[in-house]
């Protein structure tokens, strides 16, 4: 009755803001004398630096000073002082620690001058020179160094391979029908449109101000703090807006440090900004190599089941990502063995990227099921109803809630699947071959615990601050819808300010559990300030309210009213002003229940229908159609759910058919370190996206029920584009991305 | 980036821009591929003559025998045009595939074929149709023969004081004509184009964009094709480019491709 704005596709709140230029970036922000810093780049990957000519650079106008290891301020000495909240285990890379190139691409100076041209210019003028030793960057040809990753502090998110169940050798051996197959990926890099920028406003005092590009405004200023023994109150990082982060923002990245160092040795506002080939010298998306054995029962039940990963990292940390977990959570296998190993090389350590480990593992499983089901003569949907389980098998423990079954059903409805002909290219008009494929995605619904704070001042407007961040995935809208419900106001009435360490503390933008997190923390805050509300009320004299409690009460057209009889109603407008001409102010911290949550697996489900069409002579796939339905809780904003799962689907489509960044083994150097050989779909090459919600209740993962979707929406499409390429053209390809010439 | 400074000046008849294009500088059509030329320095001409607004140059007629285009007119204006759609349709067609709507809308035919791009579109077409190229200089008017007119990679026989003024077409009655492309998702531009007219008496013209670094007619394979042999010595006369878009393997395989659908679209 009083449900007035979650559930309805409102546009962005901040949408004109960015449209029209108002909302501003780290780079856009700028201080009176602002220095900028130009980043030189390692040109090897592995040696030591001999020497460094500055003479040219520092000869120029304009330029301040160029910092190298060998002039840089002393810092932090131990490891554990440059750990992000988001550092894997390991040793941190340091820029300008010492003479040591670990990496091709590392930061080796920067050069701080009065405008960025003369940076630019100057940069181009210093000379270095090194001694070269031996690189490994291949992963194929280092397979053999694989190991098991280090354990740092127990992780919540990022759970170690599921224990064995069963006897899997015993199972596949006498399994009837066998499948061994395996899938190989790429390095891949974010790419966001926004390029990593630092400014570093020196305040008087020396205090810093810093605009960070950054998905967690918090973990910035907890490094700088660290790294530089500033206390926390004299760092904030402000980070109102996010042109893209897709993970790269979770770990501060090098130009925080160098526009931080430079500062602070300067005394002088500083910013630094990388250029589109640095964004290619901090994480990525590690290749994997991924084995998968299968045995089954001619009728489809599966017998056994082994999963193995092996990825790249760096000599410096150990990345994890979830790779194999949850192919043994999707299906029933009882006998089932799980591996994830990792090689170190010389290359910067990898970095979550969109629904990381899980695009890769289900790409894998659901190309493997798809492989099985062709074995079987199976229909590939049968299949996966077939295994399907209630009960996940790892943890041996009910899912908070699942309804992967109504969106096989609805998806596949929406499709037309049925009509579809099983045989490898059996559909086909003139020299196109089209082809149908599906496959399944799953992902986390985590919550973590989050700080807000709610004002409602003298003139009844309300304002919310969390110091979360919002991408683009909407969080300044959903978070403004939720204070606006929970408060009963219109969504004019309501401010959500994010991305400030000013701010209530919230954690990183990633995982997809803003929604949930920051959300219940917004939900419960507002309900903390409509206690005071009702504290207000029953203090008047005569009230209505008086022997009223909060559950006796709802927000609604600005007013209170009581449940049990809706005209008795108090304008909101008339509480404050019983407040002594004072706003209301509340903050609430929202805690996770981990005794009730931890009984329960907690995942998003989707399921992907997929139709390419692939030019026979030429080997051009076009996804010409593409279903997908999510299963995530409750929707608080359709629209903006919509486009977190398109922007997913598009994202699937590039990783299953165009993106791969490419290194030259011989230089251990990216080639394509640019967004014109990075490619990425254009688009020409989207056509139909089709999203279904399927209504799912789910009373454990948060007090909304609701689960994030910034990464479902990417994690069955390539699997399901590969099988669809699979039944158009009759070739399986174990590699992507799918270009044309494998299809050759 | 941004461009280097330069001087603009406008024309206002053909007779102005010649004498404008003798005191140097390059002629300024729908700037599509110059400006961007001029951004990254690959050009850098000191002054733009800036031809776009000649009346002169505009209108598409009949004239005899011949459909005569204005050097001026858009790739929008050729496709959409009634005339050019009843007598020469593979411009139409090819024209109406070119870039994006605001490429079509800015671009020239003129401009495309003195830029001389080896993966246009234009440049097919019109050594595939058998047009003439008539070009304005300081001597006055002459006609040059497309295949004539490509001499290398960006290279052409229009001097640098010569303004393109029309394009010829002989229009053939009975004639079946195509342009068929491999488009490069993001730009259009051709990785391979490939046109074909057959004439009424059913002998055929050939043509490529895109396969070498200059647009050919492909000769060897209208021989075979007109002596009733199958194509089989598709490019074999030139040098097939390779880049990052398509290995040389793959580019003669999509010259084949191409050669066999447009041939199919005349049958």
């Amino acid at each position: 009755m009083h449900n007035q704005v979650i559930g309805k596709p409102i546009s962005r709140v901040d949408g004109r803001a960015k449209v029209t230029g108002k909302a501003k970036y780290a780079a856009e922000f700028t201080a009176p004398d602002l220095l900028h810093g130009v980043v030189v780049s390692s040109t090897i990957t592995k040696g030591r630096i001999t020497h460094i000519d500055t003479g040219d650079a520092l000869a120029l106008d304009g330029v301040v000073k160029v910092f190298t290891h060998q002039n840089r301020p002393k810092l932090a000495w131990f490891d554990m002082s440059y750990k992000d909240l988001d550092a894997p285990p390991g040793s941190p890379f340091r820029p300008l620690h010492n003479d040591r190139i670990k990496y091709n691409g590392q930061p080796v100076a920067l050069v701080v001058a009065e405008t960025f041209e003369q940076a630019r210019y100057a940069a181009s003028l210093v000379k270095i020179e090194y001694a070269q030793e031996p690189h490994e960057t291949d992963l194929q040809h280092h397979l053999d160094t694989a190991r098991k990753p280090a354990s740092g502090l127990a992780s919540l998110l990022k759970p170690p391979p599921p224990k064995a169940r069963g006897n899997f050798d015993k199972a596949f051996t006498e399994a009837p029908v066998q499948l061994s197959t395996g899938y190989v990926h790429g390095f891949e890099h974010h790419n966001p449109m926004e390029l990593f920028s630092s400014t570093v406003v020196y305040g008087k005092d020396g205090k810093l101000t810093i605009y960070d590009k950054t998905q967690g405004a918090p973990n910035s200023q907890f490094y700088v703090s660290q790294v530089f023994n500033i206390p926390f109150r004299d760092v904030r990082v402000v980070s109102p807006y996010v042109g893209g982060g897709f993970g790269s923002g979770l770990r501060p990245q090098y130009q925080l440090f160098l526009a931080v160092m430079a500062a602070r040795e300067l005394k002088q506002s500083v910013r630094v900004s990388l250029t589109r080939q640095q964004m290619f010298t901090f994480g990525h998306r590690p290749a994997t190599v991924q084995h998968i054995d299968l045995g089954a029962q001619p009728d489809g039940t599966l017998d056994a089941l082994r999963h193995a990963a092996t990825a790249e990292t760096s000599r410096f940390e150990d990345y994890i990502e979830v790779v194999v977990n949850w192919s043994g959570a999707l299906y029933k296998a009882p006998n089932a063995q799980f591996d994830y190993n990792v090689v170190p090389l010389d290359q910067y350590t990898p970095l979550d990227m969109r629904a990381p480990g899980g695009v890769t593992g289900m790409s894998a499983i659901e190309c493997a099921m798809d492989e099985l089901s062709y074995k079987l003569g199976m229909d590939p949907l049968e299949l996966r109803l077939k295994n399907y389980t209630e009960e996940d098998p790892n943890e041996k423990r009910p899912f908070s809630s699942k309804q992967l079954r109504a969106c096989y059903q609805q998806a596949a409805e929406r499709f037309g699947w049925t009509k579809r002909s099983p045989e490898p290219r059996s559909m086909r008009e003139g020299h196109t071959l089209i082809g149908w494929g599906m496959a399944t995605g799953v992902w986390d619904a985590n919550q973590l615990p989050a700080r807000a704070e709610a004002v409602l001042t003298v003139n009844g407007k309300l304002r919310v601050s969390s110091a979360t961040a919002d991408i683009g995935t909407g969080t300044y809208t959903i978070m403004t819808q939720i204070a606006a419900d929970t408060l009963g106001l219109p969504l004019e009435d309501v401010l959500f300010r994010l991305g400030d360490t000013d701010m209530p503390l919230a954690p990183f933008q990633g995982g997809s559990l803003t929604a949930g997190t920051v959300g219940s923390a917004v939900k419960i805050v507002c309900e903390d300030l409509g206690k005071e509300l009702l504290k207000l009320a029953r203090k008047m004299p005569n009230s209505p309210f008086a022997k009223a409690k909060f559950d006796d009460v709802f927000f609604v057209e600005k007013q209170m009213r009581l449940k049990a009889d809706p005209s008795v109603r108090i304008d909101l407008q008339t509480l404050v002003d019983q407040n002594g001409g004072r706003a209301i102010r509340t903050t609430a911290t929202s805690m996770t229940n981990s005794l009730k949550q931890g009984k329960y697996t907690r995942y998003a489900h989707s399921a992907v229908f997929v139709e390419v069409q692939v030019d026979e002579d030429l080997g051009t796939v076009k996804v010409t159609r593409a279903v997908t339905a999510v299963a995530a809780g409750r929707i608080l904003n359709p629209k903006t759910a919509r486009s977190q799962i398109i922007g997913g689907m598009v994202w699937g489509i590039s990783k299953a058919l165009e993106e791969e960044t490419v290194m030259d083994h011989r230089y251990g150097r990216f080639m394509n370190h640019n967004l014109a050989e990075y490619h990425v779909p254009v688009c020409a090459d989207i056509h139909e996206l089709d999203v279904l919600f399927v209504e799912e209740h789910d009373d454990v993962v948060n007090p909304l029920g609701v689960k994030g979707v910034g990464e479902i929406g990417i994690v069955g499409m390539p699997a399901a584009i590969a099988n669809a390429i699979f039944h158009a053209t009759g070739k399986r390809v174990h590699e992507l991305p799918i270009t044309l010439d494998k299809l050759m | 980036m941004i461009t280097y400074p330069f001087q603009y000046k406008r024309a206002g008849s053909i007779s102005e821009a010649v004498a404008l294009l003798a005191e140097g500088g390059k002629a300024l059509s729908g700037g599509h591929s110059l400006i961007p030329s001029m951004k990254l320095r690959l050009n850098a001409p000191d002054a733009l003559v800036d031809v776009g607004r000649i009346a002169e140059l505009k209108g598409i007629r009949l004239d005899g025998n011949e459909l005569v285009i204005g050097a001026g007119s858009t790739h929008g204006d050729i496709a959409s045009s009634g005339l050019v759609q009843q007598h020469v349709p593979m411009f139409a067609e090819g024209a109406g595939h070119i870039g994006d709507p605001a490429v079509r809308n800015r671009g020239t035919i003129g401009g495309s074929l003195a830029h001389a791009d080896p993966s246009a579109d234009w440049p097919a077409m019109v050594l595939a149709a058998d047009a003439t190229i008539v070009v304005e200089g300081p001597s006055g008017s002459r006609s040059i023969k497309a295949t004539d007119f490509f001499t290398s990679m960006f290279e052409t026989a229009l001097a640098a004081d010569e303004l393109i003024t029309e394009v010829r077409v002989p229009v053939e009655n009975g004639a079946r004509m195509t342009y068929q492309k491999f488009s490069q998702p993001a730009s259009r531009y051709a990785i391979v184009g490939c046109a074909v007219v057959k004439s009424a008496d059913g002998k055929v013209r050939v043509a490529f964009s895109g396969v070498s670094d200059t647009p050919f007619r492909d000769t060897a394979v209208e021989e075979q094709l007109n002596s009733g042999q199958s194509a089989t010595s598709v490019a074999s006369g030139v040098s097939v480019m390779s880049d990052h878009y398509a290995s040389e393997e793959y580019r003669r395989h999509l010259a084949n491709v191409f050669l066999k659908r447009a041939l199919n679209a005349v049958a």
